[in-house]
């Protein structure tokens, strides 16, 4: 048995032009049993960064109040917004304090970040459970379902996609993967992140 | 009290060698049918661990003009079934003066594998070609004979990235169609190429097991002309006999990475 | 004993000097004792006939059995030592169903009938110091009857292992008169019930017996029901309709 597949759950994330989306199934299971159709795993860290922690759930919640703390704790001292690239690092430095026991957590970044000219730039990343980041350009995937999102993903995105076809091909992405995942499903939600707004939206999908 | 001087001595087991008679050789297959043709794809390279064994190393074959078979897994039973079921197809062939049906083919690879129940040929097969009523089938079996008609199916290493992208692409799974309108059951040839390249393409970027070369299969059900293959260069036809069906095959390069 | 049959008469495996083989020419002419037995093939069908010596008065006539069922698509008339049909039959069965078990298909009738013959000279073969199996050539024609992807066929078997298609078939007691009856009356475009009545018009014909639907059977295969014994009732409306 892994930890790492004792509750399931895969989260995604992708890029598109002036625009990135992250989005999550809702299943929280013990092993094959499902406990909930309503387990959230995608947060929102400021107006303009997300977050989505796959992995086991009781470090899903752990993890969500220690970012929470630590953003804020960072915003205080600070004294402005954390950036979303700041943000990785505080994930990823977060997660290798416990290089030796840690959290069964994969998470996945979203957010737009500013450019010095003032302007704002898609930015994802995603890293392993004790920290190494993977600054990608196109999309990162985390999960029990993460080489179905690989697989999809890579079949379906393509780059500089507005909004509402980041949306779909988001959408797409997550559905068909999970819905060939035995521990991702139940549902899901999705957030599309713009310079003027935020999308978020709940899908239907397969029920078993 | 007394000990038994078993239990003071120092308890050596003796060295066991353990023969494994299985390897898993990577690589990933796939089949699509169509209304009247079928397509039968697989990669070409052969793997075991990290290392690259070759990068030519056909899975895809052609059993007659209307049959062809891929075969997955551990290389060495894959090429020794392939012999085998070739060899009943010529017993057939004498035995009753024609070319096995492709629905008798899938039949007779199911009782093969489960004659070897309790020493398995590690293989997953897709056998992909026209029926005899000329429409295009795809069967898939598990290494122990249990097996289906689909209308497309992947195995391999890759499967988990390429099914359900078939899914999607194929089965239109999770889209509505437009309102007054259907989904296709069957898409056209052209389409059907175009997915097969691209899983491979998004297969081999994504998997290391998957690479260096693409081999496609196409069989027309009697009598098809050859729309949808203009644009296809360098096919090389292998079917053997006029007015049957035909078998062609298409050679592509996948990254070597 | 005859003159110049003398010696070869015994062995089963041992030609005669003239290259004959004595003993499946007499289980030829073993066939030519047994009741007639009638095969026509039509483009709707093959139907086979035969007659039932009904011995005594008080022998059940029912219990006569001279057409068996191989599969679905096949069946088979006898004539000569009809117990000697019962292992061809099994085997031919046997057959049947492990080509269909195997290939998901139905047999071809050549190939059923070919399975039949290949037994037909396995007498006298014995595996080093054992006994051979059987003792001597099978004393029974077969008249197999089936449909498959070529259409309805009519197979003549006899105990040498020969096996030949016809399009009309006597064999029996009867069958040199109804052999010449159905070279007569048969044509290409026969109906299936035409085919129904001339095989009865040709047993009344060469049977001593008066015809009825108690001393005959008869037995059709057909691409859409198969193969399927008729019973008396509408074999009553045959023999009426003759």
């Amino acid at each position: 048995m892994s930890i790492m597949e004792y509750n399931g759950g895969s989260v995604i994330a992708m890029v598109g032009k002036d625009c990135v989306a992250i989005a999550s199934d809702l299943r929280l299971g013990n092993q094959a049993l499902g406990i909930s159709s309503n387990f959230q795993k995608v947060f929102p860290v400021t107006d303009r960064i997300y977050v989505g922690l796959a992995g086991l759930g009781t470090d899903v919640i752990t993890l969500r109040e220690r970012f929470r703390y630590r953003v804020n704790m960072y915003t205080i001292k600070e004294e402005r917004e954390i950036e979303p690239e700041t943000f990785a690092h505080l994930v990823s430095s977060t997660l290798y304090e416990h290089r030796f026991g840690p959290y069964f957590i994969e998470p996945v970044v979203a957010g737009l970040s500013k450019t010095p000219s003032g302007g704002l730039k898609p930015f994802i990343a995603a890293t392993d459970l004790i920290g190494c980041i993977n600054f990608a350009k196109d999309f990162v995937v985390s999960g029990t379902a993460s080489s179905k999102l690989f697989g999809l993903a890579e079949g379906l995105w393509e780059p500089d996609l507005e909004p509402e076809d980041l949306f779909e091909t988001i959408s797409q992405t997550l559905l068909n993967a999970v819905d060939r995942d035995a521990y991702s499903g139940w549902g899901a939600v999705v957030h599309v992140l713009t310079k003027d707004k935020i999308i978020s939206r709940t899908l239907k999908g397969r029920m078993d | 009290m007394l000990m038994p001087d078993i239990a003071m001595a120092p308890h050596t087991l003796p060295t066991q060698h353990q023969f494994n008679p299985y390897t898993e050789n990577g690589g990933t297959i796939l089949a699509i049918a169509g209304a009247d043709f079928s397509v039968i794809a697989g990669d070409t390279r052969q793997s075991e661990g990290y290392n690259i064994q070759t990068r030519y190393a056909p899975k895809v074959f052609r059993l007659t003009d209307r049959a062809v078979l891929a075969v997955n897994g551990f290389a060495a039973d894959g090429n020794m079934f392939v012999k085998k079921v070739k060899q009943r197809l010529e017993w057939y062939r004498h035995a009753h003066g024609k070319d096995m049906p492709l629905r008798a083919i899938a039949r007779l690879i199911q009782t093969m594998l489960y004659a070897r129940r309790f020493f398995p040929y590690y293989v997953y097969n897709i056998l992909g070609g026209i029926e005899e009523d000329g429409t295009g089938a795809v069967y898939s079996f598990d290494p122990v004979g249990s097996y289906e008609r689909e209308a497309c199916r992947a195995a391999g290493a890759a499967q988990s990235l390429v099914q359900p992208f078939l899914d999607n692409q194929i089965y239109f799974k999770n889209q509505t169609a437009p309102p007054d309108s259907a989904h296709p059951t069957h898409l056209p040839l052209p389409t059907v190429l175009s997915i097969v390249i691209d899983s491979f393409t998004s297969a081999t970027e994504r998997h290391i097991e998957v690479g260096d070369g693409l081999e496609m299969y196409i069989v027309l059900a009697r009598g098809r002309n050859l729309a949808g293959l203009e644009g296809i260069t360098g096919m090389q036809e292998l079917t053997t006999t006029q007015d049957g069906e035909r078998v062609f095959v298409v050679r592509r390069e996948l990254k070597k990475d | 004993m005859f003159l110049t049959r003398s010696e070869y008469d015994r062995g089963v495996n041992t030609f005669s000097p003239e290259g004959r083989l004595f003993q499946v020419e007499y289980a030829i002419e073993a066939i030519k004792l047994g009741s007639t037995t009638v095969g026509i093939r039509t483009s709707e069908g093959v139907v086979i006939a035969v007659e039932k010596r009904v011995q005594s008065p008080l022998l059940e006539s029912s219990s006569i059995e001279k057409i068996m069922e191989i599969d679905t698509h096949l069946g088979c008339a006898m004539s000569g030592l009809t117990a000697d049909a019962r292992t061809m039959i099994d085997h031919a069965r046997v057959t049947a169903q492990n080509h269909a078990f195997t290939y998901d298909e139905r047999i071809k009738v050549e190939s059923a009938t070919q399975a039949v013959c290949d037994l037909a000279l396995r007498f006298g073969e014995s595996v080093h110091d054992e006994e051979a199996m059987m003792s001597r050539p099978f004393g029974v024609a077969l008249l197999i009857a089936g449909v498959d992807e070529l259409g309805p066929q009519l197979f003549h078997t006899d105990p040498s292992g020969t096996f030949m298609k016809y399009d009309a078939k006597a064999i029996g007691s009867g069958s040199e008169a109804a052999q010449s009856e159905l070279q007569d009356k048969w044509h290409k475009q026969m109906t299936l019930r035409e085919a129904q009545i001339l095989t009865m018009r040709v047993l009344k014909q060469v049977m001593e017996e008066k015809l009825d639907h108690h001393n005959v059977q008869l037995a059709q295969v057909t691409p859409t029901k198969g193969f399927e014994i008729l019973n008396e009732v509408q074999l009553k409306e045959i023999i009426d309709a003759m």
